[in-house]
């Protein structure tokens, strides 16, 4: 079934889709229409799932935690500041190893107030324990939202699924909704491996001394690093049924490459557009796409970048004073590579805020990249008039 | 009571982690619990210990009997009523009497006066032996002893000391110089306060224990003192104190002034002599009351003439009620000096106004002289200033037979294999010490005559706290059995009051007064049955466990369960020694101590 | 009977085990206890920070035999309501979610997750043990400390200068089915509140005074009657509020002076006499005003209808 959808409405379909039992949220511009689509699901009854609207995102997310830790699925979005007000119970729900799976529509912090994209809000959160999917059309929106619940309850970890805000949350694409059915054989309903019942009583999450507590952490880390295996498996079931596939990592007219455009989220549908045009000119450029943000698929990248003569890294996202947060943890990735292999890694921040990043903008990073034999700083800012 | 226990040093349930692997160590990927606490011995965090210790209440250590006040209560709130009779008829032969006429000192220790009111224990006492009537409680003897014991007088005293001895096994003969037994409860106690028939019974108890009583023998002028020693291993001497005290004032021998003993004596066994219309009594004690409401019941109006005030009198304060209540007229702070007469008899007395000053030795104060005369009329007086001892014929070496007869802990006079007790000796002059000295000269008696050599830490293992001597322990046959027991009396501040309501003590009820001084019948009625048990339910077990549960449901630590047949059991390894069983317990049963149990 | 017969008003239960780790004479686990052995088996408890976080007994143990979620300060009342919800979908409506909070998490950070839920008359019994301070931290003053209270950072100097929160007024103006003040001090009355509550549906708040012997300064096995003396004294009434309209108080209340209550506990012992007066104006006050909304509601003697 084919349907024209903002990318917000695209989120409640894969939460309705993936049958989640329990919801709880907290309104934030641009992620509003998420909730406000998840209520009348859950009024018309097309969704029966409850929803608890709570007072704030910590609590929003304190509630889902309570649900997780009970054996459904449980499911919240938020944006920007709500994120930010989660951020303890983010590092709660990792811990304690809760499949919760929320969406967060990406909107930069203040201050100064700014309610337009970019990624700070998400990235602020890479050490709370989820794993992140930066997701760039509605259509993967839909489609990461239901096998984000696989993921998580396959390996007992929280997924944050990001999408843009405005250029995604408010955008309409035209969506192929995925089957109920098929969906349900895809996605059966959470059995949980331990959960709060009383025909089996236990206490979870009370004190834990430094004899085991750096297990746990272990635990937790190792279950991390399966997730891109166990995504692409998931991934290559869901191509199987639904006939599409998205990756950890997406190359796109990458081969013989001499300059590789990395990105995340809606701006790589630019990069596209700007790729497709410079190959038709004949010249070497091309693209990654890195959906998969935690874990740091470092393997991945290092298979996809080695040998590539000089990588561009576009971060709508800047860690201050230090540089762009992918192009940071891009550089340690490559690290271990041979010096011979090891690209030419070119970090520029850029759309900060809603700034648009237009195919003039990716143009200057690709004549900016090719100009110089190695960057001037790592951190090089492309639209900022100072 | 069921024996409470501790527990500790059991085997620690070893945790077993849910696995998941990291190594050596089995640490599972969520912090779930798989154990209770059990296995964490916060015991070892204790610097006290709580320990059931039962200690005593202080209605068994005032009791001059030594009777288990605490110990029947607790049966009977129990509803094990036969056993609390038996517990009961253990120490005290008259429980129909005592419940009556004793002065019951018992309820003036009771520490519920501190919640509300004493508990009635002597209406308790009362049901039960009227009770033992209905239903008499078996015949106890221990092994008969070929030794023979002869009683003299048959008052409280000597019916005390042959019913023990005759349960200790021996042949006793009591000698009674009154056409019938009973001394004192027979010849001076009045029928409204105890019924003959009453007494009857319960006398009747002493006899089927194996007691002979030979009534209308008087020794010393009958039997000689020396025969009876020859025919007897020992002799407990209990004649009494039958003599009224003499006032000492010009006119005393005047027609119409008589000894209130005398007077009791005549209308106790049937006579009803003609008082005239104005008796006056002179005296405050017990004597003077049943004078005083005798003489009412003869048709006369009473004045009582006291030297002091009415807190200082000696008698019963329900006696002084009833006589007040049955219209007898007290005129305070007035000492007699002369009778005066009219027609050679005597017709009115002349007192002095007195003042009280210092306390003197008895702890009441002394009244003083003012100067002040009055005169009250009367038709008849009859004088109850105290009673004195007379033995025919009575070894004079023996140290206090002119005065009071002195004896030992155990009843022993001064002359071997003679011992006292009653009013005959120097003791408290009560229905209840009488008891009491008779059971520990039957205690004294068997001690010697089967050469047991006791020291004085065993004898005080025989109290309640300080208080008399337990038969039923002298003959290891104490039915209750106590916690780790500590000879120390429970006061107020052992209890918490917490979980008590305040409940109304169970007032006797009264003949109205009107009708109780047309005739000699009982005025109190006493309790019901089932008032009386629901009095003794009054009852707060001081010192004594009654398994309430209140300290397992509040111990903080779930360290106390029950046990197997109602006890509890500490388990020492969990607790921490906070001290809130003991603090919280109802009755002071639990004690904290430094010492591991 | 002369003995009121606890034992037969108190359900037993062995759903708290020995060998927690509260420490000596904390009133916390004897309210567990009284708590858990009313509510049953079929409960799920969840636990913010609070010193229960310590004493319910580190991983791999846990002293209570009824499943627990141990969570982040602030979040007791949401992770109940999200518990609640997932065993609603599951057709669990039987089992009782209690939320087990000190008074920090209560009064202080909990009070907007609270509130919230509350509001959203979520159906949760939540009982604040209070034992006004932060006590686990190490005797810090919380907005359930009363007014003149040595804390470690109200020093004797500079006593605790706010009056304690009216906590239960707060909870009742969110009109929620039940809201209560009980201490495990009185069980029979606290237990007859937790039946009462747990027959309930919607938001049901417990207000327990726990003392803490440490806290308090008092010997270890004073706390009991410590808390009898708070209530008999009126400085923590015994009351309970129905739909936050119908004020009842619960106990009749002797009234007594609150000097011997203040003497007796080392947190006090710096005050004046000028100090003690002073509490006593401000307990007859409230009393007063409690009085006033009771008698909105006056108790109807038995047989008047």
């Amino acid at each position: 079934m084919k349907k024209v959808m903002v990318g917000n409405h695209a989120v409640a379909w894969g939460v309705r889709l993936a049958r989640v039992e329990v919801i709880s949220a907290y309104p934030i511009t641009p992620q509003t229409q998420v909730v406000e689509k998840l209520s009348e699901m859950c009024a018309d009854g097309t969704l029966p799932a409850r929803f608890i609207k709570v007072e704030s995102e910590h609590s929003a997310m304190a509630a889902v935690i309570g649900a997780s830790a009970t054996g459904v699925r449980a499911f919240t979005a938020s944006s920007s500041h709500g994120l930010l007000y989660m951020h303890e119970m983010l590092h709660w729900a990792g811990g304690a190893r809760l499949p919760i799976v929320m969406v967060d529509v990406n909107r930069a912090v203040g201050a100064p107030w700014n309610i337009w994209t970019d990624q700070n809000d998400s990235l602020s959160q890479r050490d709370t324990g989820w794993v992140q999917l930066y997701c760039e059309t509605n259509q993967e929106v839909v489609d990461t939202t239901i096998m984000a619940f696989k993921l998580a309850e396959t390996l007992d970890v929280p997924v944050m699924l990001m999408l843009d805000g405005f250029y995604l949350s408010h955008t309409a694409e035209p969506v192929d909704v995925p089957d109920q059915e098929m969906v349900d054989r895809f996605l059966p309903k959470r059995a949980a491996s331990y959960k709060l019942d009383v025909e089996s009583p236990h206490a979870f999450g009370a004190l834990v001394k430094p004899d085991a507590y750096m297990e746990m952490r272990f635990l937790q880390q190792e279950a991390l690093q399966q997730v891109p295996q166990t995504l692409a498996a998931i991934e290559k079931d869901w191509q199987r049924m639904f006939g599409r596939s998205y990756g950890a990592l997406e190359a796109y007219r990458a081969d013989d490459a001499e300059l590789l455009l990395v990105t995340s989220g809606t701006v790589t549908s630019t990069a596209r557009a700007v790729v497709d045009a410079r190959r038709a000119a004949g010249e070497r450029v091309g693209l990654l796409k890195m959906k998969m943000f935690r874990p740091f698929p470092t393997a991945l990248l290092r298979d996809a970048l080695r040998g590539v003569p000089r990588v561009a890294v576009l971060d709508r996202n800047i860690s201050p004073g230090h540089g762009g947060i992918f192009a940071e943890e891009l550089r340690s990735a490559l690290y271990d590579i041979p010096d011979a292999e090891r690209p030419e890694l070119f970090g520029f921040v850029l759309g900060l805020g809603g700034r648009d990043i237009t195919p003039a903008v990716i143009d200057e990073v690709i004549e900016k990249t090719r100009a110089g034999v190695v960057p001037s700083r790592e951190d090089l800012w492309v639209g900022v008039n100072p | 009571m069921p024996k409470h226990t501790t527990t500790s040093g059991g085997a620690a349930r070893v945790p077993e982690h849910i696995t998941t692997t990291n190594g050596a160590r089995h640490v599972p990927q969520v912090a779930m619990s798989s154990m209770s606490t059990l296995a964490t011995r916060t015991g070892s965090w204790k610097y006290q210990y709580p320990a059931y210790h039962d200690r005593v209440a202080p209605c068994n250590a005032g009791c001059p009997v030594g009777i288990d006040i605490e110990g029947y209560m607790n049966l009977l709130r129990e509803g094990r009523v036969d056993e609390a009779r038996d517990l009961l008829l253990a120490e005290n032969p008259l429980p129909a009497v005592t419940g009556r006429v004793c002065h019951h000192p018992c309820e003036n220790q009771c520490n519920r006066r501190a919640l509300d009111e004493a508990v009635a224990i002597h209406a308790v006492e009362r049901a039960m032996g009227d009770l033992a009537h209905q239903r008499p409680a078996p015949v106890f003897r221990s092994a008969l002893r070929p030794e023979r014991v002869a009683v003299v007088g048959s008052g409280p005293a000597g019916l005390a000391c042959a019913y023990h001895l005759a349960r200790f096994g021996y042949g006793v003969t009591v000698y009674e110089a009154a056409p019938a037994p009973g001394g004192m409860l027979r010849l001076g106690i009045p029928e409204y306060r105890l019924p003959r028939d009453v007494l009857d019974r319960d006398i009747a108890r002493v006899a089927a224990h194996g007691a002979e009583i030979k009534c209308g023998v008087r020794i010393g002028r009958d039997i000689s003192w020396d025969d009876l020693h020859r025919t007897f291993d020992a002799i407990f001497v209990a004649v009494g104190a039958h003599a009224s005290r003499a006032l000492g004032v010009p006119g005393e021998d005047l027609p119409g002034v008589r000894p209130g003993l005398a007077f009791l004596r005549e209308v106790n066994l049937g006579g009803r002599p003609d008082l005239g219309r104005h008796v006056v009594v002179v005296g405050g004690g017990n004597t003077a009351m049943d004078c005083a409401r005798s003489a009412m019941r003869l048709g006369a109006r009473v004045t009582v003439v006291y030297r002091r005030t009415r807190d200082e009198m000696p008698a019963i304060r329900e006696e002084v009620e009833d006589a007040m209540r049955e219209g007898a007229e007290f005129v305070f702070l007035a000492n007699p000096l002369a009778f005066t007469s009219a027609a050679g008899r005597v017709d009115a007395i002349v007192c002095e106004r007195m003042a009280l000053g210092e306390p003197d030795a008895s702890g009441r104060r002394r009244p003083m002289p003012t100067g002040e005369r009055f005169t009250v009329y009367a038709d008849t007086v009859l004088s109850a200033i105290g009673e004195s001892t007379a033995l025919d014929g009575f070894y004079p070496d023996v140290q206090g037979s002119a005065s009071g007869l002195e004896v030992d802990a155990l009843g022993g006079t001064s002359r071997d294999l003679l011992y006292a007790g009653g009013d005959v000796t120097d003791l408290e002059r009560t229905v209840a010490d009488a008891l009491g000295a008779g059971k520990r000269a039957a205690l004294g008696i068997d001690r010697h005559l089967r050469k047991h050599h006791g020291d004085t830490h065993e004898l005080n293992a025989l109290r309640f706290g300080e208080g008399n001597l337990s038969a039923a322990r002298w003959l290891r046959r104490d039915p209750i059995r106590r916690t780790d027991p500590i000879n120390q009396v429970v006061g107020v501040d052992d209890l918490n009051f917490t979980q008590y309501q305040r409940v109304r003590r169970h007032a006797d009820p009264h003949l109205p007064s009107g009708s109780a001084v047309t005739g000699f019948d009982e005025v109190n009625a006493g309790l019901t049955a089932s008032e009386a048990m629901d009095e003794a339910k009054r009852c707060l077990n001081c010192g004594v466990c009654t398994e309430c549960d209140v300290c397992l449901i509040f111990c903080p630590d779930a360290a106390i369960t029950h046990a197997e047949g109602g006890a509890y059991v500490i388990a020492l390894d969990y607790c921490k020694g906070c001290g809130i069983c003991a603090a919280e317990c109802p009755r002071g049963a639990i004690t904290m101590t430094q010492d591991r149990p | 009977m002369s003995q009121l017969r606890i034992n037969e008003l108190i359900p037993e239960g062995r759903l708290l085990a020995s060998g927690h780790l509260a420490c000596p004479g904390c009133a916390a686990p004897l309210a567990m206890k009284l708590a858990l052995n009313a509510l049953g088996a079929n409960t799920i408890v969840v636990m913010p920070a609070c010193c229960y976080t310590i004493i319910a007994g580190p991983w791999p143990q846990s002293s209570l035999q009824v499943p627990v979620f141990h969570t982040a300060f602030a979040t007791g009342p949401a992770v109940a309501s999200g518990i609640r919800a997932a065993l609603d979908t599951q057709g669990k409506f039987d089992t009782t979610v209690l939320v087990w909070v000190g008074d920090g998490g209560t009064f202080d950070i909990g009070l907007q997750s609270l509130s919230g839920a509350a509001e959203r008359n979520e159906n949760i019994l939540y009982v604040c043990y209070d034992n006004e301070a932060y006590m686990n931290t190490g005797i810090q003053r919380s907005s359930a400390t009363p007014w003149g209270a040595w804390t470690t950072t109200t020093p004797a100097q500079f006593p605790e200068a706010s009056n304690k929160k009216d906590i239960l007024a707060i909870m009742a103006a969110h009109n929620i089915p039940y809201a209560a003040t009980a201490t495990p001090a009185y069980p029979v009355d606290f237990i007859a509140k937790v039946n009462k509550a747990k027959a309930m549906r919607g938001t049901r708040f417990i207000h327990l005074l726990s003392p803490c012997p440490p806290g308090w300064k008092c010997g270890d096995d004073e706390g009991l009657e410590l808390a009898r003396m708070a209530v008999q004294s009126r400085v923590f009434p015994m009351v309970e509020v129905e739909d936050g309209q119908h004020w009842r108080v619960t106990m009749e209340h002797a009234g007594d002076p609150v000097e011997p209550y203040l003497r007796r506990q080392g947190r006090f012992r710096h005050l004046s006499g000028e100090q003690v007066t002073h509490i006593q104006r401000e307990i007859t006050a409230r009393w007063e005003s409690l009085q006033r909304r009771a008698q909105a509601e006056p108790l109807v003697p038995a047989g008047a209808m």
